[in-house]
């Protein structure tokens, strides 16, 4: 028996030492995969990154290790993976608004398009615009009607500039006409508190974290992102006349350019059975997060898309 | 409810919950203890190990890391003055002076057990009152924090020593260094110099370990004992006299925690330099303080262990988590299927009953966990100079590197150990400049979300909407002028 588990062992070095000497027949992977998470611990990036990698070392053969690295909104992080070595090693996991926002905002020391190449966006989350439950807004229409009534004068809460809540709602306000005073919170959870006291109006959420605050009549959902209904009664952006990708965050594993097609191959195939894995199905839902696989390729045409947005609207609110 | 409570406390004397709770406790301080490696990062990556176990085990496992990583974070700050977070920074002021007088053993058992009265009165606090606090985290937002921030600082500086203008220069120095980076609200960069490093800001790990301890390291290689460590003895360990003397003080600094831990966004490091402050302030010898006084470790202690229980109410009733641990409590939550929120009581009363009863329990044992490992900790200030001071070097080193795996925080680090060096040289306190600037970013946050909220008309929004914060400010001078005075008849 202890013999038995030797000879594997001893086999197992040796293999590997082989698989060293020869790199170009080893089997990716062969050592562990670093994540890394380009924002603080206990974000919401951070709890779908842990249920990732608690899962998915079954479908690939090998561990995946989170490693966070918070900075400079996001940029960090970037860059450390836009100049690691193209061999699989080291993966992004971001969103799309530091992906492909940012460029547009600042000069940044990568190029998110030209270093990057999407391996799986894992899901994504539709936000909802959210008030209080004894708020007198009683539809969508009515909170953007006295937004234009009133510019500047409701109070929105959100999660800090260019971030998950604060690109929406200006994309709300760019599309509507409406105009909301926008207040920095440090974090969904803060804009949420501000709500609920009173220091704010309006603010926007992830159904993900709604659904105690809506069942007790706490808060109101008007409008949540996309075509579909999230709620029965609850109308959508898409029926309100706001159309295309807006409210949506997705959470996509990039890696660098460069990343050999067998590689990504195998990370792809990796993702798609981790979408079929019972046990992250269940955590993921329990998370209150879809499991909406969209690979490499598919993504990427979302990329440009959102690029082309968020550069409009980068312009049309900094001139 | 009663009953509820009744059948939640009895479900948590459980063996397996016990035992996960004292693994958590131990393995929580061995990391706690590791500057670099914060309790925080910890939790992350036991979290989903707590997915796969009975909720009632999962989760006060997790509450066991986070309680035993507060008071590790004690151990290398009273030992070799490396205080790993901002919390542990006015532990560390009697802390390590105890621990060069050969008393080290006393302090550690000082910072237990005034860390677990703290943290079993605010939770037994929160348990009883979860509803009004509630209702009373709703009074503050950012222009009340703001005030209260300012009144901090006020605080801190007017008691920082004998020349409170030392230190308020130093503070304001602290308040620059925190201007570096982006700004969080503006995304304007500020005094970066174009350097990409720059501009996540300065980071707080190199600064600490680089100020506090690599100064100390210094002087322990200059005074050249060859025959022992930072220290010759461990020393007794607390004595019922010493324990009872600081009754007193461990009280009034648990009142201070809780009432920190209420607002949100305050959080341990402010409500630690409170307690010690007013501390200080209360003694009838404050000289004492800052040169190993017991009760200086006890006020740091107590007062910021005390934040936890009520930074769980905003969790626990509305299902909003107000900082990183928080978020992952709740990560640990939901995963369980349980959902936070004003309808937690009502589904799940017993459960949650139960995991905080477990939480009291885990403070409990935590008194015999901690009391036996003293022991261990304490002597390793004894080992000898020459193999000591490179093995607490390469701790320094490697913690302000892994903090975030980046090389320029090791120049970060050696920068801010010779500016320590260059300060001591020239009698003045770094203190107050940490402080300056670990509360200066929150303090600029607080102030520009102010400013967004009240639009055009920041001076009518002021009078108008926001009396508490227009008391506090009017209150903080006064305070500060009073604390200054009373300083200053009581230390000549």
């Amino acid at each position: 028996m202890y013999l038995n588990s030797l000879k594997k062992t001893v086999g197992a070095a040796l293999v590997a030492t082989l698989a060293f000497g020869m790199p170009a027949f080893a089997e990716y992977p062969e050592k562990p995969i670093t994540l890394v998470i380009p924002f603080g611990a206990g974000g919401s990036h951070d709890l779908n990154a842990r249920i990732i990698t608690s899962t998915i070392p079954t479908h690939l053969g090998q561990a995946m290790i989170v490693r966070l690295t918070p900075g400079a909104g996001g940029q960090k992080g970037t860059q450390e993976v836009a100049s690691a070595a193209a061999d699989g090693y080291t993966l992004l996991f971001a969103h799309n608004y530091t992906d492909m926002l940012q460029q547009h905002v600042e000069n940044l020391p990568y190029d998110p398009m030209a270093d990057f190449v999407p391996i799986a966006r894992v899901n994504y989350a539709p936000i909802a615009v959210v008030v209080r439950g004894d708020s007198d807004y009683a539809s969508f229409t009515d909170l953007v009607e006295s937004a234009k009534a009133n510019p500047g004068e409701i109070d929105l809460a959100h999660s800090g500039n260019w971030g998950a809540l604060f690109v929406p709602a200006a994309q709300v306000m760019k599309e509507t006409g409406a105009q909301f005073n926008l207040v920095p919170f440090q974090g969904g959870g803060p804009a949420m508190q501000a709500l609920l006291s009173g220091d704010a109006e309006v603010t926007m959420g992830f159904p993900s974290v709604l659904g105690p605050l809506i069942d007790s009549g706490k808060v109101r959902v008007l409008a949540t992102a996309g075509p579909e209904r999230i709620y029965d009664d609850v109308p959508t952006f898409g029926e309100t006349g706001i159309v295309g990708d807006i409210g949506f965050m997705h959470r996509v594993v990039l890696a660098p350019a460069g990343t050999p097609p067998e590689v990504i191959e195998k990370l792809e195939a990796s993702f798609t059975a981790l979408q079929e894995d019972k046990s992250f199905q269940r955590l993921m839902s329990r998370m209150g997060e879809n499991t909406d696989l969209l690979l490499g390729a598919d993504y990427q045409k979302l990329r440009d898309e959102q690029s082309d947005a968020y550069k409009v609207l980068v312009d049309s609110i900094t001139q | 409810m009663i009953e509820q409570f009744a059948e939640g406390a009895l479900m948590a004397f459980r063996f397996d919950t016990l035992m996960m709770i004292a693994i958590g406790l131990f393995s929580g301080m061995l990391v706690g203890a590791l500057p670099g490696f914060t309790t925080l990062m910890a939790m992350a990556i036991l979290l989903p190990l707590s997915f796969f176990l009975d909720p009632l085990v999962g989760i006060p496992f997790l509450l066991g890391v986070y309680k035993g990583g507060i008071f590790g974070g004690s151990i290398p700050a009273i030992l070799v003055s490396m205080p790993g977070t901002g919390a542990a920074v006015a532990t560390s002021i009697d802390g390590y002076k105890l621990t060069q007088k050969g008393e080290s053993r006393k302090a550690l058992d000082m910072a237990l057990f005034s860390s677990v009265i703290g943290d079993t009165f605010s939770d037994v606090f929160t348990i009883l009152m979860i509803f009004p606090i509630a209702l009373l985290v709703m009074q503050f937002g950012p222009p009340e924090l703001f005030a209260v921030l300012l009144m901090s600082l006020v605080i801190i500086v007017a008691t920082s020593g004998s020349n409170p203008l030392k230190g308020l220069v130093m503070m304001l120095f602290g308040l620059w260094l925190a201007q570096i980076g982006t700004d969080p609200i503006g995304g304007v960069e500020r005094f970066t110099f174009g350097i990409f490093e720059l501009k996540s800001g300065i980071p707080l790990l190199p600064m600490l370990i680089g100020v506090f301890a690599l100064p100390e390291l210094v002087y322990a290689v200059m005074r050249n004992e060859r025959a022992s460590g930072f220290a010759k003895l461990v020393g007794e360990r607390l004595t019922k006299a010493e324990f009872k003397r600081c009754i007193p003080t461990i009280r009034r600094s648990t009142l201070i925690g809780t009432a920190i831990g209420i607002v949100p966004g305050l959080g341990q490091v402010v409500a630690a330099m409170m307690g010690y402050s007013a501390a200080k302030n209360a003694s009838s010898n404050p000289e004492t303080f800052g040169d190993g006084e017991v009760e200086g470790v006890a006020a740091a202690e107590a007062a910021n262990n005390a934040v936890n229980g009520p930074t769980l109410v905003p969790l626990l009733t509305l299902g909003i988590p107000g900082d990183n641990v928080t978020a992952i409590l709740l990560g640990a939550f939901v995963a369980q299927g349980l959902r936070p929120g004003p309808q937690l009581f009502e589904e799940q009363g017993t459960i949650v009953f139960a995991i905080l009863v477990a939480m009291v329990l885990a403070n409990l044992m935590f008194i015999v966990i901690g009391y036996l490992s003293i022991p261990f900790f304490a002597r390793i200030v004894t080992i000898k100079t020459g193999l000591l001071v490179p093995i607490v070097i390469m701790f320094a080193f490697a913690g302000a590197y892994v903090f975030r795996s980046d090389t320029t925080d090791v120049l970060m680090l050696v920068g801010f150990g010779l500016f320590g060096l260059l300060a001591r040289a020239a009698k003045f306190d770094v203190m107050p400049m940490v402080m300056g600037f670990i509360l200066g970013g929150p303090l600029e946050y607080a102030f520009g979300q102010t400013v967004a909220m009240a639009g055009n008309n920041p001076l009518g929004f002021v009078l108008t909407e926001r009396f508490g914060m227009v008391a506090v400010l009017i209150a903080t001078p006064i305070i500060g002028f009073l604390l200054w005075r009373r300083m200053k008849t009581a230390t000549t």
